[in-house]
C-alpha cells in the first residue's frame, strides 16, 4: 500500500530533480552539451579506421574497442588485473568448502518444467548472443567485458532455476572455470606483448600493447582478411577477455550458491 | 521536434528511475526493494540507449538487471529478508 508521505516525498524529488534540470539547461553549467567536440574526441574518430594514417589508426570499425583495447589498453589491462584480484579474493573467502556433488534426486530440485523447459532454450540463445558481441566487438558495440557479463546471465539462470548442483553435474566446476579464466587472462597477456615476442625473434623494434606497425616497429597484427576487418589485436582482446571475464562472474555465482551450513562447517572447524 | 522527443523520453525515464529510487530506498521487504533497483537501472540504461551510448547498454543490462540483482538475491537468502527499525 502506498502511504501518503512516499507520494508526497517521491513528488518533491521529482520537482527537485526537474527543476536542477532546468537550471542546468538554461546554461548554469556552460552549454551542455558542449558546443564542440573535444581535441582528443576528434583525434580518436580520426584515427580509428584511417588507412592513410597507418602509423597511427587502430584499424577498427568500433571507436569504443579501439579506445578500450588499443589507444588506451595499458588501463584497460589493469582494469582487468583489478578484477582478477576481486575473484581471486573471493576464492580466498569460500577457501576450503567443497561444492558438493553428493545430493541425490538433485533433479527434482529447482523451479517447475515449464521455467526450465524455456530456461533450457536460452542455454543456446544468451551465449550465442554473447558470442556475437565478443567476436564483432570491433565492429559494432559491444566486446570483452559486454559478452562474459551477458554470458554469465546463463550460470545464474542455471544455479536459480536447476538448483546448485546442476552445473558441477554438467561439468561446470569451480576449478574448471577457474582454469579457462586463467586461460583467458593468459591470453590477454600474451597478446598484449605478442608483438614484442616476434620483435623480439626477428630482431626488430616493438611496444608493449601494440597493435599496429609504428613509424619505427614495422610488425602489426593482421588488419583484414580478405574483406573482413579485423581490427588487429581488438578481435583477440575481446575473445580472451571474454572468456576471462564469464569464468570469473561464474567462479563467484558458484561459490555464492554454496549452502550455508557448508560454509560453516569449514569456518568453524566442525 | 527529434530534440523535443529525445528530451521528454529523457525526461520521462529519469523521473521513473528517481521514483524506483525512492521506492527502493523506503522498502522494509528487500526482495521488493531489489526490484524497484532492478527498474531503477533498466530506466538508466533506457537512458544510456537514447544518449547514444550502446557499448554501455550492452553492459549495464546484464550487469545492473541480471548480475547485481541475482549476488543481492542471494545475500538477502544469507541474512534477512525484512528490514528492522
Amino acid at each position: 500500500m502506498v502511504k501518503k508521505s512516499d507520494v508526497f516525498v517521491a513528488i518533491s524529488i521529482a520537482v527537485f530533480v526537474l527543476s536542477l534540470a532546468y537550471v542546468t539547461s538554461l546554461g548554469g553549467l556552460g552549454p551542455l552539451p558542449p558546443v564542440d567536440a573535444r581535441k582528443i574526441a576528434y583525434a580518436y574518430l580520426n584515427l580509428t579506421y584511417n588507412p592513410w594514417q597507418p602509423f597511427l589508426t587502430a584499424f577498427a570499425l568500433e571507436s569504443v574497442t579501439a579506445i578500450i583495447w588499443d589507444f588506451r589498453g595499458l588501463d584497460t589491462l589493469y582494469e582487468t588485473a583489478v578484477f582478477y584480484g576481486a575473484i581471486i579474493a573471493s576464492i580466498a573467502l569460500y577457501r576450503g568448502v567443497k561444492i558438493s556433488l553428493s545430493k541425490k534426486e538433485w533433479s527434482k530440485l529447482g523451479l517447475s518444467p515449464i521455467a526450465k523447459t524455456v530456461t533450457r532454450l536460452s542455454f543456446v540463445l544468451i551465449p550465442t548472443v554473447a558470442a556475437s558481441v565478443a567476436l564483432h566487438g570491433h565492429l559494432t558495440p559491444g566486446g570483452g567485458f559486454q559478452a562474459g557479463s551477458i554470458a554469465t546471465v546463463v550460470i545464474v539462470l542455471a544455479i536459480i532455476i536447476f538448483s546448485r548442483y546442476f552445473l558441477p553435474k554438467h561439468g561446470v566446476s569451480k576449478n574448471r572455470a577457474l582454469l579457462f579464466r586463467s586461460i583467458g587472462l593468459m591470453g590477454v597477456g600474451l597478446t598484449s606483448i605478442a608483438i614484442l615476442l616476434a620483435a623480439l625473434a626477428l630482431g626488430t623494434n616493438a611496444y608493449i600493447f601494440q597493435n599496429q606497425a609504428k613509424l619505427n616497429s614495422p610488425l602489426s597484427f593482421p588488419a583484414r582478411v580478405d574483406d573482413y576487418t579485423l581490427g588487429g589485436s581488438l578481435l583477440f582482446f575481446n575473445l580472451f577477455e571474454f572468456i576471462a571475464v564469464a569464468f570469473g562472474f561464474t567462479i563467484v555465482f558458484l561459490l555464492l550458491s554454496v549452502s550455508e551450513e557448508e560454509v560453516r562447517k569449514v569456518v568453524t572447524r566442525d | 521536434m527529434l530534440e523535443i522527443f529525445t528530451l521528454s523520453l529523457l525526461t520521462l525515464f529519469a523521473l521513473t528511475s528517481v521514483v524506483a529510487a525512492y521506492l527502493a530506498i523506503r522498502e522494509r521487504d528487500l526482495v521488493k526493494a531489489i526490484v524497484y533497483s532492478a527498474i531503477q537501472s533498466s530506466m538508466y540504461a533506457l537512458i544510456y540507449y537514447v544518449l547514444m551510448a550502446p557499448d554501455i547498454v550492452l553492459v549495464y543490462i546484464p550487469v545492473s538487471v541480471g548480475l547485481i540483482p541475482a549476488v543481492l538475491l542471494f545475500v538477502v537468502k544469507k541474512t534477512e529478508r525484512y528490514e528492522g527499525e
